[in-house]
C-alpha cells in the first residue's frame, strides 16, 4: 500500500512536469509528421517511417527516463518533502521502490502515448499493424526500465548533474557492446582489462536495439520470441540488482 | 508517567571536508519529555534543535548516544506510526489539493477507506481550513493555509507524540493565534507535543516545561514557572546627586540616568530597600516602584548570553536554522 501510494504520487507529479510534457509533445509531433518525411525517399517511405518513429521514441524515451530518473529522489530532498514522508512509518526500501515504480509508470505512459501515435500513423499509411513495430516499442520500454533503475541507483548518492552524465555515458557505452566485446581480445593489457570490465559489468543496451532487424525483413532473428524474452528477463534482473544496491545505499543516507 | 522521548548523551558530529574540521551540532544531550506534556525546545538559530528532531525521527543518524521515542529505539516503524512531524518551513507537493495530500499521507499510515476519508475531513476541520480550499491545489494556498495543511498532516494518524518545528513562524498574528489554539487543543487531548520555536510568547502560553540548548548543549531545563521565578523591580527616582548615583551603581550596576531621573532596572528584591535608603539619604525622591515578572525571553537571553552566546533579534523572531 505504501509503495503504491508513493508510486501513484510520483506518477501524478511527473506527469505535471512541463519539461517532460514538452518532450512528449515534440516527439509525438515528429512521429505524426513522419509520413511527410517519407516523400523524400518514395521507394523506401515505409522504412523511413518506421526508422524515424522508433528512433524518435528511443531518443524521447531516453531523455524522459534520464530526466525523470535523476530528479525523482533528489527533488524530494531538495524540496524537503522527504521529511514528511520518511518521518512516517515508511521503510526506506518502500520509498525507493515507490519512486522507481512511479518513474517507470511515467516512462510507460509517455512511451505508450508515442507508441499509439506511431502505430496509428503506420496503420493510416499501410492499412495494417505490423506486430514487429509493437515489439520494437515494447523493447524500448524495457531498455528504459533498465536505464531508469540505473539513474535511480546513482541518484541515491550523486548530484543530478553528475547523475545525468553518468547515466548518459553508461547508456552510450552499453550500446556499443559489440565494440567493447571486440576490445576484450586487444593485445594491450590495460585496454583489454578496461574493455572486459565495461563489457561484463555495464548493462548491454545494444541487445535491445532490434530496430534494424524489425524494419528490414531480410535481417531475420533466428528465434525472435526467445531473444525478446531473454532481453526482458535480463532487463528485469539487472534492474532488480540496481534497485537492491540503491536501497542499500539509501538506507544509510542522511536526509 | 512514562517518558515519550528519552535522550541519553545524543551527539551529532559533521565533518567539514573543506576545513577538515569537526562540527559538533548536538553535544551529549540528555533530556526526557513526559507523556502528555507540551515541551518547549528552545535555542538560537543553529543551536541544534532541528538536528535533534531529525535524529529522533530517524532522518539522520547519531554519532554517539542513544534515544527512545515512545519507548522504542530510533527509526522504529511501530513508534513512527504513533508519531507525527511538522518540519520547519515545510514544503508539500504543490500540484496536489489539500484533500489529496492528506489522503496520500493517510495512505502512508496504512489507513484504509472509509476511515481514511473520515480522518482527512476531521483533520481539515480541526485546523479550520476553509472547505472551499479543500479541493484546490496547494500552489494557490497562502502561507497560513499551507501551515494548516502541515498541522493537519501531523494530526491525520491521531498521534501520541507530535514534533512541531517552528509551527507559527512567519504567520500573521491572527493565523498564529489560531494555530496556537490548535496546538493547545492537541495538548488538551493528552497528546505529547515536542515544540521547537523561536516564538517565545507562544511557548510561554503553551508549554509546561522548556529546555534551552546552545551550540548543541543543554543549558537549562525545567518548568516555565520555575525558570521565570524571581521578580525584578524597577525604581524610578529623581533629585539625587551624582555621588549618590555612583553609590547606587556600586550596588546595582545597571542604573540608567536620564534628565535627572534614575531608573534602576533588574534590581534583585533584596537590594530594593538598600537602593531606596541610598536615594533618601541623598535627599532624592522615589517616584515609582514597579515590580516586573521575568519573562521567558529574559530567561532565554540571559541563559544564552551567560554561555557566551550573542542573541540577535532574529533569534527571538524566528528564522532558518
Amino acid at each position: 500500500m505504501v509503495t503504491m501510494a508513493i508510486a501513484k504520487q510520483t506518477l501524478e507529479d511527473m506527469l505535471r512536469r512541463k519539461i517532460l510534457l514538452i518532450l512528449l509533445i515534440v516527439a509525438v509531433g515528429m512521429i505524426a509528421l513522419g509520413p511527410s518525411v517519407g516523400f523524400l525517399s518514395p521507394r523506401e517511405s515505409s522504412v523511413v517511417l518506421k526508422s524515424l518513429g522508433l528512433a524518435v521514441i528511443l531518443i524521447a524515451g531516453l531523455l524522459i527516463t534520464i530526466l525523470a530518473g535523476i530528479q525523482v529522489i533528489p527533488t524530494e530532498i531538495e524540496r524537503r518533502t522527504i521529511y514528511t514522508v520518511l518521518s512516517k512509518p515508511v521503510q526506506r526500501f518502500e520509498f525507493v521502490l515507490g519512486k522507481f515504480l512511479g518513474g517507470l509508470a511515467t516512462v510507460f505512459v509517455m512511451i505508450a502515448a508515442m507508441g499509439i501515435v506511431f502505430l496509428g500513423v503506420i496503420y493510416w499509411q499501410q492499412h495494417n499493424l505490423p506486430r514487429e513495430m509493437v515489439t520494437g516499442v515494447a523493447m524500448t520500454f524495457f531498455q528504459m526500465m533498465l536505464l531508469g533503475a540505473m539513474a535511480i541507483f546513482f541518484s541515491t548518492f550523486a548530484t543530478p548533474v553528475v547523475n545525468f552524465f553518468l547515466t548518459f555515458a553508461i547508456f552510450m557505452v552499453g550500446n556499443m557492446s559489440s565494440v567493447t566485446e571486440s576490445l576484450t581480445s586487444n593485445k594491450n593489457p590495460a585496454t583489454k582489462l578496461l574493455a572486459t570490465v565495461l563489457h561484463y559489468i555495464l548493462p548491454n543496451f545494444g541487445n535491445f536495439n532490434i530496430q534494424n532487424k524489425l524494419i528490414h525483413p531480410e535481417q531475420t532473428l533466428s528465434n525472435p520470441s526467445v531473444f525478446i524474452f531473454q532481453n526482458i528477463v535480463y532487463a528485469i534482473i539487472y534492474s532488480a540488482i540496481l534497485l537492491l544496491l540503491a536501497i542499500l545505499v539509501f538506507d544509510r543516507r542522511e536526509v | 508517567m512514562a517518558a515519550a522521548v528519552s535522550i541519553q548523551g545524543l551527539t551529532k558530529k559533521y565533518l567539514d571536508v573543506w576545513n577538515k574540521a569537526e562540527i559538533v551540532a548536538v553535544d551529549h544531550l540528555n533530556l526526557e519529555v513526559q507523556e502528555g506534556e507540551i515541551f518547549g525546545f528552545l535555542g538560537r538559530n543553529g543551536a541544534g534543535k532541528t538536528t535533534t528532531i531529525k535524529m529522533l525521527l530517524g532522518l539522520i543518524f547519531p554519532t554517539e548516544g542513544a534515544a527512545t521515542v515512545l519507548g522504542k529505539p530510533l527509526g522504529d516503524i511501530e513508534a513512527k506510526s504513533q508519531v507525527s512531524y511538522l518540519p520547519e518551513e515545510a514544503y508539500f507537493y504543490e500540484t496536489m489539493t489539500g484533500w489529496d495530500i492528506l489522503d496520500f499521507y493517510a495512505r502512508l499510515f496504512r489507513i484504509s477507506e472509509p476511515d481514511r476519508s473520515r480522518r482527512v475531513q476531521k483533520a481539515l476541520e480541526d485546523v479550520y481550513l476553509d472547505p472551499k480550499a479543500w479541493r484546490r491545489p496547494l500552489r494557490g494556498y497562502s502561507k497560513g493555509m499551507r501551515q494548516r495543511i502541515g498541522i493537519a498532516q501531523a494530526l491525520i494518524n491521531d498521534p501520541k507524540l507530535l514534533f512541531l518545528d517552528e509551527p507559527t513562524s512567519g504567520l500573521d498574528p491572527i493565523a498564529r493565534a489560531e494555530l496556537r489554539d490548535v496546538i493547545g487543543n492537541v495538548g488538551k487531548q493528552g497528546k505529547t507535543v515536542f515544540l521547537s520555536s523561536h516564538q517565545l510568547s507562544d511557548v510561554e502560553l503553551l508549554c509546561d516545561r522548556v529546555s534551552i540548548i546552545h551550540n548543541g548543549k543543554l543549558l537549562a531545563l525545567g518548568r516555565i514557572t520555575d525558570l521565570t521565578a524571581g521578580e525584578q523591580v524597577e525604581i524610578h527616582a529623581e533629585g539625587i546627586t551624582n555621588g549618590a548615583v555612583d553609590k547606587i551603581r556600586g550596588l546595582v550596576p545597571e542604573v540608567l540616568q536620564t534628565d535627572g531621573r534614575l531608573r534602576i532596572p533588574a534590581a534583585e528584591p533584596g537590594k530594593v530597600a538598600s537602593v531606596i535608603d541610598l536615594v533618601r539619604g541623598a535627599k532624592g525622591t522615589v517616584t515609582a516602584i514597579i515590580p516586573h515578572r521575568r519573562s521567558l525571553e529574559d530567561v532565554f537571553v540571559q541563559t544564552v548570553r551567560k554561555a557566551g552566546g550573542d542573541v540577535s533579534v532574529a533569534d527571538l523572531k524566528g528564522g532558518e536554522e
